[in-house]
């Protein structure tokens, strides 16, 4: 009886067996962020296809990556500043071997050897960016757009669009009663809760995919939205401004991390060292709109891309600007009740 | 008495087979969210000791319970708006000639075989603000300016309504196909009006169905996630979205376990209310 | 008074396939908005053929869904035919455990199976994928052949045992026949549900085998992506001609 039962699990799981390509780059990144001509040319160069998944918020890479944590499911992922240290003091990355990554000494020192991984052990940048204020010019009346405090304005009610991402929100509450973005205090973060519920009302919608789309559609006028984002947005639609709050942006930086268990960390450090040549950061940071840590590919941009702001900040611009940091499980968790509650609409 | 095995091996292979599938991937699995659900959350392996039942605590915190009842009033509108269109739509479809019914009822299983991702995405093209039905409406003038359609309770209403309404539709159907027309002229005879008869008979011997329906149609709104997340602009969650989240997002296992728990026992008690509608309607037939 | 239910049955259905209707006029308009109508064009099909990972994942979505579909009618069939024809203790329990599986919500169902896949410590992909999805299509098979069963002569099996076949010859010969067309009803009814799942999906799969409604699910959310209407507008025209198929097979079975 067992061994019909045993024959049939076997029989299910041969038929399943699918031989695994070796030559495959699993890369789990935020959706809309990365041109699909980068991964073309690094399969006709390489051989090596792309498998290209998608996540909208950290915490859904982090839970997924601890998830198939085992299974070696992805080879290179993208996660924003504070994670890269999370992840890493939890022992989820691989070493990065630089001895295979070319270009590494191109990237911008001042967003190299940070707090979150001070050697660049174990991460490689990206792309840096903010995250502040769109604004639809065509569709708002009345006084411009400066401050994060400008949200809450009666004449926004229902036309604003905010991030789906909990730390962010929180981040712009936070600021706009003059605590900083990182505080791990449940006194302040209820605070910001109390805030943020006043601006409820005025949500449309919280998106994360894509937070150009929601004005791009004419359903948001004003809200969230990253640098990048509204750059691309500016292309179809030419009344969407990017503003810097005064509050300050919200900065951050996005690097390559290779997860401890993944299967093809040799082609994650030919990627990483194909996207840090100059030519193909610059193809980046010009299709997709942030900024680009490679120094020598700034000067190939043309001057609309380098001496766009939105892109590429003026120093007055990161004025009260914050990146965000690693406040710890306990506060995460403070934060994730609050802003299920806020979510819920209620 | 039972044959031994040596007798009928079919007989034994189609019996292990069946209950290993269901007792490892039914039974298994779903005791294992019972145990999820009375563990303790753990940031770095999700779950661990010490048992307890802080999860469901959690569940009928103030702050969590607001979430929940607002979810069960959505999936509980979709539910009635389901019953007010399907019900006379059912009562509608069991008077057309017989030969017609089979195509209607074809018909309306159609739009089934399209992806229900697809078919909530039309939605959108429909209620957005730059939307046909915003155009529509504006073009005749009706109204001046686009109203405010997407992103909103409405809207995952309409999603809901719209994905579930055949689940409310086809068990009303085979009720009212079952109702004799000499029982509703019975009730004419005997004196009775038109809305008496619907009032005392043809309501009481529909109920099953009704409970059928409201059993298929209540619980999937509550778990299809990706309604609010396209049509409510990820706001007006489901407690889908909450389970989700749990497990996805934020990994509290134990309070999506508990919800999901949540979930199974609201199921089974629409089952035991079904099943004792249709006991009592068996013992006054008899 | 005979025309009100009659405009009443032709208003609802008119609701129901006027978003099919849009998706399917929508997929041939070359406006890139996707809101307005800026002509005739084939370009979505073409942009979406020209996608790789797309084209992929129909792939991988068309072979779990024949494989799920097959599985679960082949198990399904053998436990209707069990529940039809044997005693055995517990008898009702499996029976309740199939009605829970229909009845409980998807979600309930993908993160048990998420538990125990991970327990297992199971790689999710197509395995993973291929387990949940017969689970939850099983159930709609056994009912749909219990169904055929339930109208069926009960002499004729004791004939064939009378005549002295076997146990197996006996379900081979008389019984397979007369299920067939249940057995193709389950099968196609398994094969839409497994195309069209996302709930349980999300749960049990991973970056290795994606599957067409997770990448749909992706572009959805991005925004308007007119692809997705071409996308669309395929899958309906597949699965009319798949029940066309079916219809036209069982029509001639019949005969």
């Amino acid at each position: 009886m067992k061994k019909i039962a045993l024959a049939g699990m076997l029989a299910l799981g041969l038929t399943g067996c699918s031989s695994d390509d070796p030559q495959v780059l699993n890369l789990y990144n935020w959706s809309e962020y990365m041109p699909q001509e980068v991964l073309t040319r690094f399969q006709e160069e390489t051989g090596i296809q792309v498998v290209y998944t998608t996540y909208d918020s950290n915490e859904a890479m982090y839970a997924r990556l601890k998830l198939l944590d085992e299974s070696a499911a992805y080879d290179l992922a993208v996660p924003s500043t504070y994670y890269v240290s999370k992840m890493r003091n939890e022992g989820l990355l691989m070493p990065i071997d630089k001895s295979k990554i070319s270009g590494l000494d191109q990237v911008d020192p001042e967003l190299t050897g940070l707090d979150i991984d001070p050697d660049n052990q174990y991460s490689v940048p990206y792309l840096w960016g903010t995250t502040g204020i769109g604004v639809d010019i065509a569709d708002i009346e009345g006084e411009p757009v400066t401050a994060w405090e400008d949200l809450w304005g009666e004449r926004f009610k229902g036309r604003v669009n905010l991030t789906n991402d909990m730390r962010e929100v929180f981040h712009v509450g936070l600021r706009v009663l003059g605590y900083s973005g990182n505080s791990t205090d449940p006194q302040q973060i209820e605070e910001a809760y109390e805030k943020l519920t006043e601006l409820m009302p005025s949500v449309r919608t919280f998106n994360s995919d894509a937070p150009r789309m929601p004005f791009l559609e004419g359903e948001t006028d004003v809200g969230m939205i990253w640098n990048g984002e509204a750059v691309m947005g500016k292309e179809s639609m030419e009344s969407l401004e990017y503003v810097y709050p005064e509050e300050g942006v919200i900065a951050w930086l996005d690097s390559f991390v290779i997860p401890k268990n993944a299967k093809n960390p040799e082609a994650a450090h030919k990627f990483i060292s194909f996207v840090l040549q100059p030519e193909i950061a610059a193809l980046i940071s010009e299709d997709i709109g942030y900024a680009t840590p490679v120094l020598a590919a700034r000067e190939l941009l043309g001057d609309e891309v380098s001496g766009d702001r939105a892109s590429y900040p003026a120093a007055e611009d990161m004025v009260n600007a914050e990146f965000q940091a690693d406040i710890g499980d306990e506060a995460l968790q403070i934060y994730a009740r609050y802003w299920e509650k806020l979510k819920s609409g209620l | 008495m039972m044959l031994s095995i040596r007798q009928q091996p079919f007989r034994a292979a189609v019996l292990v087979l069946v209950w290993g599938w269901l007792l490892f991937l039914v039974l298994a699995p779903n005791l294992l969210v019972v145990g999820t659900s009375v563990m303790t959350r753990n940031p770095g392996t999700f779950i661990s000791m010490p048992l307890n039942l802080d999860a469901y605590r959690q569940l009928f915190n103030p702050l969590y319970l607001e979430v929940f009842i607002h979810s069960l009033y959505m999936a509980a509108m979709t539910t009635l708006v389901c019953l007010l269109i399907g019900y006379p739509f059912a009562w509608a479809l069991s008077r057309v000639e017989k030969r017609r019914q089979m195509l209607l009822i074809f018909l309306l299983i159609v739009p089934f075989w399209t992806n229900s991702l697809v078919r909530t995405y039309a939605l959108k093209l429909i209620l957005a603000t730059n939307g046909l039905l915003n155009q529509g409406l504006m073009s005749l003038g009706i109204i001046d300016e686009p109203a405010q359609l997407l992103y909103t309770e409405g809207a995952v209403i309409v999603g809901l309504v719209y994905l579930l309404l055949p689940f409310m539709i086809l068990p009303l159907y085979s009720v009212f196909d079952d109702l004799r027309q000499d029982v509703l002229l019975a009730s004419h005879d005997l004196g009775a009006g038109r809305f008496a008869t619907f009032k005392n008979v043809i309501v009481p011997l529909t109920l099953p169905g009704v409970l059928a329906g409201v059993m298929l149609v209540l619980l999937p709104a509550m778990g299809l996630f990706f309604v609010p997340d396209i049509l409510g602009g990820s706001r007006n969650l489901l407690v889908g979205n909450v389970i989700k989240n749990q497990f996805l997002d934020a990994r509290n296992w134990p309070f999506g376990a508990a919800a999901s728990i949540m979930l199974t026992v609201a199921m089974a008690l629409l089952m035991f209310a079904h099943r004792l509608s249709k006991r009592r309607l068996g013992e006054e037939g008899a | 008074m005979r025309w009100l239910p009659r405009t009443y049955l032709a208003l609802v259905y008119l609701l129901l396939y006027v978003p099919i209707i849009v998706l399917v006029v929508f997929s041939f308009n070359d406006s890139r908005t996707g809101y307005s109508w800026g002509g005739l064009s084939l370009r979505w099909y073409e942009s979406l053929f020209n996608n790789h990972a797309m084209v992929q994942a129909m792939w991988n979505s068309l072979w779990l869904a024949l494989t799920a579909a097959t599985v679960s009618t082949l198990i399904g069939a053998l436990t209707a035919l069990a529940l039809h024809r044997y005693r055995f203790r517990g008898k009702k329990v499996l029976n309740g455990m199939l009605f829970v599986v229909m009845m409980s919500p998807e979600i309930v169902l993908a993160i048990s199976l998420l538990g125990l896949f991970l327990l297992l410590g199971l790689k999710l992909g197509y395995v993973s994928l291929l387990l949940a999805h017969v689970t939850f299509c099983l159930p709609f098979v056994v009912i749909t052949v219990m169904a055929r069963l339930a109208g069926f002569d009960e002499r004729l099996p004791e004939a064939a045992r009378d005549l002295g076949a076997s146990d197996f010859t006996m379900t081979r010969t008389v019984l397979i026949p007369v299920i067939m067309p249940a057995l193709m009803a389950g099968w196609m009814l398994g094969f839409t549900l497994s195309m069209d799942d996302v709930v349980v999906s999300t749960f049990v799969s991973g970056p290795s085998y994606e599957i067409l409604p997770l990448r749909i699910y992706s572009m959805v959310r991005v925004g308007l992506k007119p692809e997705v209407n071409a996308l669309g507008t395929l899958l309906l025209v597949f699965s009319l001609v798949m029940l066309m198929f079916s219809h036209w097979i069982l029509s001639r079975s019949k005969q």
